[in-house]
């Protein structure tokens, strides 16, 4: 294999297993010198797991990696530090307590007989910053910074230890527009400069606004690298969901149904999350909640569920509105998967059945006295039920497989008098297996008449169960399909912010 | 089938603190031949651990919100110093010790709701908060009491809950059954118990699962106050005085026996019977030691290292548990993947 001198990073061949699945499986990856590169793919594509390869936090099973031309090895993040390739995260790595120059210079600090050299650091680092002309000084205490100002300490960090490759992943996943705009501009300065920019967001418009070249994933594997001159965002939207899903489950039929209304948002605002929140649920449909994450649709779902406060605007259950609780919500038959199962979802330490009981003890227990025969039943009911594997109730949840702990959160709900459920990215995190379960299961509560609001990401999955789809970006809905024939296509730039041309329904 | 032919390694493991306990007394019975192993020395053991066993029943339902209690002894302290100074100024009259009993019980209650309330509804943590506090009810304790001893030696009603045997056994460890009853019931067999369990299984999933947490909080620290009061009042009858100090440092041995005992700090974790088996370990180690003539300086420090030898076990434990071992960590995705296969 030629080396192209332009490069600063080549992986070749990357393999990267995860028992006996690839996550990775021979992917070629380049970097130029001082061009912002992006890494696309779906949920699950692979761009975090080459991400982490690149920066030692991984072990590769397969592949080299070359960086300035040199074959390296990169075995921890201290290894990937010393090449010169720099992370940023969200806040993640900066002492809030400190100030911006504290930060910059921490481990390396300078000092004169053991005393710090303050006025040099701070001088260092304000020279740093006019250098990028950053609106930040040097004494800044780090904790009275904006999220975007601590990106850009973050980056100053960066650039201090001569990083030539800065990764940045969703960076303006909380930022506002205008701050998105100054970190592009910033990016722009580093990429005169000769630095590259490794650039991963789900907001395919700033993907294509700001990428020099583009490099698509699907299901561990390369699918292709687009230059800035041929993208074609339709195109590169098709190459991430790929051909062959679109022909299977890439499109879904839509339709209104014609039940009762079960559940009624009217104007629903949650300042700072969600503004002006309008839909219906009605008996037996599944209506999705799709967008990007971040767009406010985990924030309605738990509102809607009591969990959160609303400033205005009001749900009704069955024409009536309700007192905002989570237990009043579960008393009238609501019940919730939420987003992130291991810190919402269930007690790891607990048993299957201690932990779909808690949900349960209206019914199985009387004067406050559980009733220990029926709570047993009760697991083993709820066992056979998700079909929980191992098939074995008193096996503490933590210890289980994603799916089988999905399965269990599920099976609070399941013996319950449902009448809503609102689940929030239910397979995250899933094997494919379980997966079908899990849809399977929605269906089925859709078929006895379950009103079904449920959020994700995933547009195959949107595509898997829906029966109708809102969109929502930056806190609003933007867009209902509700008729005709919906692809992934459709979904994705609605979601991006790109499809004006898309608004009007698709319909085949 | 597959829960009951354990390997010998997990039966060894299951019946651990019984071991560990059986040890022990084999240790000390051969150490102090004609001393250790005796009825009045066990009848001793029993009646000093009795104050700490009560402690415990209230202590472990914090402990298994993630949360910590550290004014129990202040707070026996308190509700002793109550009870006696209302049966004083009755005129030693047994409806002075009733009001006494009840007021010292009120007492302990409310400090527990005080501090539950503070816990569930401000973000200061338990440990902290319950350090500070415990200094103030003992300042609250030096401001009744005048820093007098209270010296309380009639009527019998109040001087027996201490001093009286029946069948054999003092009255404390009755009292110590009857509260251990009351707490493993509600532990093990009420839906508030369960709500214990899954709060400090997992807060936020019991919030979404209807649970009131804020409820659940307030009344396991009531329930701590409340033991904490008790055990208070059992030890100004034994000493038949209330004075400030008198249970100054029990919050420590409680706690140890606690954690001890198998109950994990971080909540969800561990059984009232664990906690007492703890206390009754350190007890009978107290108990040994001091028979042995081994300076009470060396006792402080054997339990010390039996208490972060404890720590480190409970805490290595739930670390495999997590999912966070990192280097040659990678036997974990493995053993789940293997367990999806079944």
């Amino acid at each position: 294999m030629m080396h192209n001198p332009e490069n600063l990073v080549e992986m070749r061949g990357i393999d990267k297993r995860f028992a006996h699945v690839y996550a990775l499986k021979s992917v070629d990856f380049e970097i130029r010198r001082g061009e912002v590169h992006s890494l696309l793919g779906e949920n699950g594509a692979g761009k975090s797991t080459l991400i982490k390869v690149l920066t030692g936090v991984y072990p590769k099973d397969g592949g080299e990696i070359y960086f300035d031309g040199k074959p390296v090895e990169i075995n921890s993040r201290d290894d990937a530090f010393n090449l010169g390739i720099a992370c940023i995260f969200q806040e993640l790595s900066l002492v809030p307590t400190l100030t911006v120059a504290q930060n910059i210079m921490l481990g390396k600090e300078k000092a004169k007989l053991g005393v710090l050299q303050k006025k040099s650091m701070n001088r260092e680092v304000s020279e740093l910053i006019k250098r990028f002309d950053f609106p930040l000084r040097a004494e800044d205490v780090v904790e009275t910074l904006s999220v975007a100002q601590r990106q850009m300490v973050e980056i100053l960090k960066a650039l201090s230890t001569n990083a030539s490759l800065i990764i940045m992943d969703e960076p303006t996943a909380s930022l506002s527009s205008k701050e998105s705009e100054m970190l592009f501009r910033i990016i722009g300065q580093l990429r005169e400069k000769g630095v590259s920019i490794l650039y991963i967001s789900h907001r395919l418009e700033e993907v294509f606004q700001l990428s020099d070249r583009i490099t698509v994933l699907r299901d561990g594997q390369l699918v292709g690298v687009v230059p800035k001159e041929e993208i074609v965002p339709a195109d590169v939207i098709r190459m991430m969901i790929g051909k062959e899903l679109s022909e299977a489950t890439a499109s879904r039929p839509l339709k209104v149904s014609d039940a009762h209304t079960v559940l009624q948002v009217r104007n629903l605002t949650r300042l700072g999350s969600f503004e002006d929140v309008s839909f219906e649920v009605k008996a037996g449909e599944v209506l999705v909640l799709a967008g990007l994450v971040g767009s406010g649709r985990t924030e309605v779902l738990r509102s809607v569920y009591g969990a959160d406060p609303i400033d205005s605007g009001t749900v009704l259950f069955e024409g009536k509105p309700y007192r905002h609780s989570v237990s009043t919500a579960i008393r009238l038959g609501f019940g919730l998967i939420p987003e992130d199962r291991r810190t919402q979802g269930f007690a790891p330490l607990l048993s299957g059945t201690r932990n779909v009981a808690v949900t349960n003890y209206d019914k199985l227990s009387r004067l406050g006295v559980v009733n220990a025969k029926k709570e047993k039943q009760l697991g083993e009911t709820m066992v056979k039920l998700v079909d929980l594997r191992p098939a074995n109730p008193t096996v503490p949840v933590g210890n289980l497989s994603g799916g089988n702990q999905q399965k269990v959160v599920l099976g609070k709900w399941l013996t319950r008098d449902l009448k809503v459920i609102l689940i929030d990215e239910p397979t995250v995190g899933i094997d494919v297996g379980a997966k079908d379960e899990i849809y399977n299961f929605i269906e089925q509560l859709a078929a006895r008449g379950v009103a079904v609001l449920l959020v994700s990401s995933d547009v195959a999955e949107v595509l898997r169960v829906a029966t109708r789809i809102l969109v929502m970006r930056n806190g609003k809905v933007v867009h209902e399909f509700n008729d005709g024939v919906v692809t992934q296509e459709n979904i994705l730039l609605v979601s991006s912010g790109m499809a004006e041309d898309h608004r009007t329904e698709a319909k085949e | 089938m597959k829960g009951k032919n354990l390997s010998v390694a997990q039966l060894l493991y299951k019946y651990r603190q019984l071991l560990i306990l059986a040890a022990l007394c084999i240790f000390f019975a051969a150490a102090l031949p004609g001393m250790f192993f005796t009825m009045s020395n066990f009848r001793s053991i029993l009646y000093s651990m009795s104050l700490y066993g009560l402690m415990i029943c209230g202590a472990t339902f914090p402990v298994l919100l993630g949360g910590i209690d550290r004014t129990v002894g202040a707070v026996a302290a308190l509700s002793g110093a109550i009870c006696c100074m209302i049966i004083v100024n009755s005129g030693y009259t047994n409806q002075g010790v009733v009001l006494g009993i009840l007021a010292g019980v009120g007492v302990g209650m409310l400090s527990g709701i005080i501090h539950g309330v503070i816990v569930a509804h401000f973000d200061i943590p338990a440990f902290l908060l319950t350090l500070a506090t415990s200094q103030v009810i003992y300042g609250l304790v030096q401001v009744t009491t005048g820093k007098e001893l209270i010296v309380v030696m009639k009527p019998a009603l109040f001087t027996d809950i201490g001093a009286k045997r029946i069948l054999e056994i003092p009255v404390p460890v009755y009292v110590l059954l009857i509260c251990f009853i009351v707490a493993y019931f509600l532990l093990n067999h009420s839906t508030y118990g369960r709500r214990i369990y899954s709060v400090g299984g997992n807060r936020e999933a019991s919030k979404l699962s209807g649970i009131n947490v804020k409820r659940t909080t307030i009344t396991a620290y009531m329930m701590s106050g409340m033991m904490a009061a008790i055990a208070g009042i059992v030890l100004s009858s034994m000493n038949q005085q209330a004075l400030s100090y008198a249970a100054d440092g029990y919050e420590n041995d409680v706690l140890a026996a606690i954690v001890v005992g198998g109950v994990s700090l971080r909540g969800g974790a561990g059984t009232l019977q664990g906690a007492i088996f703890g206390s009754l370990l350190i007890g009978m180690l107290n108990n040994g030691l001091r028979l042995m003539g081994v300076e009470s300086i060396y006792h402080n420090f054997i339990k010390g290292i039996i208490i972060i030898a404890a720590v480190a076990a409970d805490m290595y434990s739930s670390y495999q548990m997590s999912g966070l071992k990192h280097r040659g960590g990678k036997k974990h995705p493995h053993k789940q993947a293997a367990g999806e296969n079944q």
